[in-house]
């Protein structure tokens, strides 16, 4: 993981500042989740690799599956892809460049899993309390899992904020432990 | 034991009222690869070179390769259970073991956990492993002995309190029977003793605490011991660990000793770590910084001044110095000093004792090469009356050893070379000494000053130990308030030089060895 994170950042990297200059980072950021989601799907992992997709018909074979949503300069990037072997990076390269979009913008993704639905002010409160805290926008994407029993814990980046039932239990468990 | 219930409730009560419910932030990254007890983790990018870091199984383990992408972290103790994918936390803390005089009686592991079954124990101060040494300016000079009780040590490599002395020889030398005589010495002297035993056998290190036991030895000795059977990590942290306890006791004006025994397994622990995380090997396939690892280690050991003493216990202690004297041991294959780490550990050492297979092997025990042996700052810390008489002891040794190797093929010898050719041979018969049995500094002048003055000269060679013996417990009994006086004082002059002569005298006189 750590590997692929550190051969995909020179592609996500000329990708962002190519689509930086040209300002047109929405639309680079919607064809790369794009490409990233068809390069993950199982079947396709499977074509790509076979040994005998030879280098060109990979990446024929790729823009071909991504049905024309392609312009020129990202058929380009799937064809450099294709070349250096590096067709199964796309998730990663996705990746990055949201984290190096983000960074540009000053915002960052922080994800919220609650063990009830949040209302919309109680994430308008998350949010704003999240922005005092990173100094940065954030953009929250909420999911909801139930195993949590209370509370809500928030992702953004490597930090984590526990505040659910479930890890103050955990917490209390190896306090007791001891 | 018997457990009252409310006791229970009431202790369960009290943990969770001081239990935090506030919201936990914390850095977290994911296990990308768990083998050889090294954790490869993708995230943590908070993470401090050397910090504790939490796995999901509640095992922890050390930050030491921080690279871009990822962490890596040798596992601390017991790496079943963590798996790909698993979270591991950030603690913020940098690796610390539990220091003070709580520890003193007790058997540790690396990580300051007791493994003597005795209960736990209540230390109330943590220290981290890994400190600077004290600088030039909070250091004094070494001017006390660390007196080991051992004749050919004491008279001819003496040590002194904050000295680095190795010890160096090839298995089966008697290293460990040296050092485990030294702390036994220090009875009743008030100097605390670290013993770090590193990838041994868990029964040697049994049979160690045993006989520490039987002579008392560890009332003020702590026991720090990653067995052959622990993870390499707790084998290279476990010197580290013991040497900060030490620095406890230096640190507030006390006198402490610390064997690490030995270097050379913990050099191989730190190898296989270092090769397991990848780290490029060099010479015998050690990493690069297998010098520092131990020069870190060795300089830590050191007299400080009463300034860095006061400061160090915010004005408690004032007028105190501290020492930490260390005596590493370091096997050699073979009698090879010139192997990789003997010379890195030997250059960064005040000097060694170098422990001989075949003296060992002709019954000279302990097996000291006295041409080999030196201390370069001991001199300055020896007692008056042991420095004066030594002395003449090393150089009968010293000229003894040339003419011996010299006159096997002569037949017939004049009469000056005969007589050091016996001097030599009963000195040398004089410095054996059986295990367990250290001497006082009085007993001590009084073997050497029979030495010298001749008194040794009309004595069989195989009868010198017997006729030791018997004064030792002739002067004991005899000279009970003058022995203890030179125990305590070490001072020599011609009063105490025609006491001592005309104690022996009448000694010989007697005639009943």
């Amino acid at each position: 993981m750590s590997e692929l994170t550190t051969a995909a950042r020179p592609y996500a990297r000329a990708v962002f500042e190519m689509a930086d200059k040209a300002g047109n980072l929405a639309e680079w950021s919607d064809s790369l989740s794009f490409m990233g989601a068809i390069a993950s799907n199982d079947d396709v992992k499977k074509l790509l690799t076979t040994p005998q997709m030879a280098k060109h018909s990979g990446a024929d074979a790729f823009i071909k599956l991504c049905d024309s949503k392609l312009d020129d300069n990202a058929k380009n990037l799937v064809n450099i892809l294709a070349e250096n072997d590096r067709l199964s990076l796309l998730p990663e390269i996705g990746a990055l460049y949201e984290s190096l979009k983000d960074e540009a913008e000053g915002s960052v993704e922080a994800l919220v899993t609650t063990a009830k639905k949040l209302t919309k002010a109680e994430q308008d409160a998350i949010a704003k309390a999240l922005k005092k805290r990173l100094g940065r926008d954030v953009k929250l994407k909420v999911s909801v899992d139930e195993s949590l029993l209370g509370g809500a814990i928030i992702q953004a980046g490597d930090l984590v904020i526990d505040g659910t039932l479930k890890g103050r239990l955990s917490k209390m468990t190896s306090t007791m432990a001891r | 034991m018997q457990l009252n219930p409310t006791e229970i409730s009431d202790l369960i009560k009290k943990q969770i009222e001081g239990f935090d419910t506030k919201a936990e932030a914390r850095t977290e990254g994911t296990i990308v690869s768990v083998m050889d007890g090294i954790a490869r983790i993708h995230g943590l990018s908070e993470v401090m070179s050397g910090e504790m870091i939490e796995f999901s199984n509640g095992a922890f383990g050390l930050a030491m390769n921080l690279e871009r992408d990822s962490v890596g972290a040798v596992v601390l103790g017991d790496f079943k259970g963590i798996k790909e994918g698993d979270t591991a936390k950030c603690t913020g803390r940098i690796l610390d073991v539990p220091i003070g005089p709580e520890l003193l009686g007790r058997v540790v592991d690396a990580l300051g956990a007791p493994i003597d079954g005795k209960g736990p124990i209540n230390s109330t101060e943590m220290g981290p492993i890994e400190r600077q040494a004290p600088g030039v300016i909070e250091r004094k000079s070494v001017d006390e002995p660390m007196e080991t009780g051992i004749k050919a040590l004491d008279a001819m490599v003496p040590v002194g309190r904050g000295q680095r002395e190795l010890i160096i020889g090839d298995r089966q030398t008697g290293k460990t029977a040296v050092a485990i005589d030294a702390i036994i010495n220090q009875k009743g002297k008030d100097v605390k003793c670290i013993y770090v035993a590193i990838g041994q056998k868990a029964s040697s290190v049994a049979g160690i605490v045993r006989k520490l036991e039987e002579f008392g030895a560890m009332d003020y000795t702590i026991v720090v011991a990653a067995n052959a059977s622990d993870p390499a990590s707790m084998q290279y942290l476990s010197p580290y660990a013991g040497t900060a306890m030490g620095e406890y006791f230096r640190d507030r004006g006390e006198n402490a000793l610390i064997i690490y025994d030995d270097l050379t397994k913990q050099a191989w622990a730190y190898r296989q770590v270092s090769l397991l995380l990848r780290r490029p090997p060099g010479r015998e396939a050690y990493p690069g910084d297998i010098f520092f690892l131990h020069s870190r280690l060795l300089e830590r050991s050191s007299r400080v001044n009463a300034e860095f003493v006061e400061k160090m216990t915010n004005g408690k202690v004032k007028g105190k110095t501290g020492s930490l004297t260390a005596y590493p041991i370091i096997e050699t294959q073979e009698g090879d000093v010139s192997a990789f780490v003997p010379t890195n550990v030997i250059s960064i050492t005040d000097g060694q004792i170098f422990l001989d297979t075949d003296l060992f092997n002709s019954g000279n025990r302990p097996a000291i090469d006295a041409g080999l042996s030196v201390s370069r700052v001991g001199g300055a810390a020896q007692t008056k009356i042991i420095k004066k008489l030594g002395g003449g002891v090393r150089l009968d040794l010293a000229q003894y050893r040339e003419l011996a190797a010299f006159s096997q093929f002569a037949s017939d010898l004049d009469e000056g070379t005969r007589k050091q050719l016996e001097r030599g041979a009963r000195v040398t018969a004089l410095m054996t000494q059986a295990q367990y049995s250290p001497l006082k500094t009085g007993e001590l002048a009084f073997t050497l000053f029979a030495a010298n003055e001749g008194f040794l000269d009309d004595i069989d060679v195989d009868k010198v130990t017997d006729f030791e013996s018997a004064m030792l417990s002739y002067i004991r009994t005899e000279k009970t308030d003058f022995l203890s006086d030179l125990n305590k004082s070490g001072d020599y002059s011609d009063d105490i030089a025609a006491e001592m002569k005309s104690a022996l005298e009448d000694f010989k006189s007697k005639g009943t060895w």
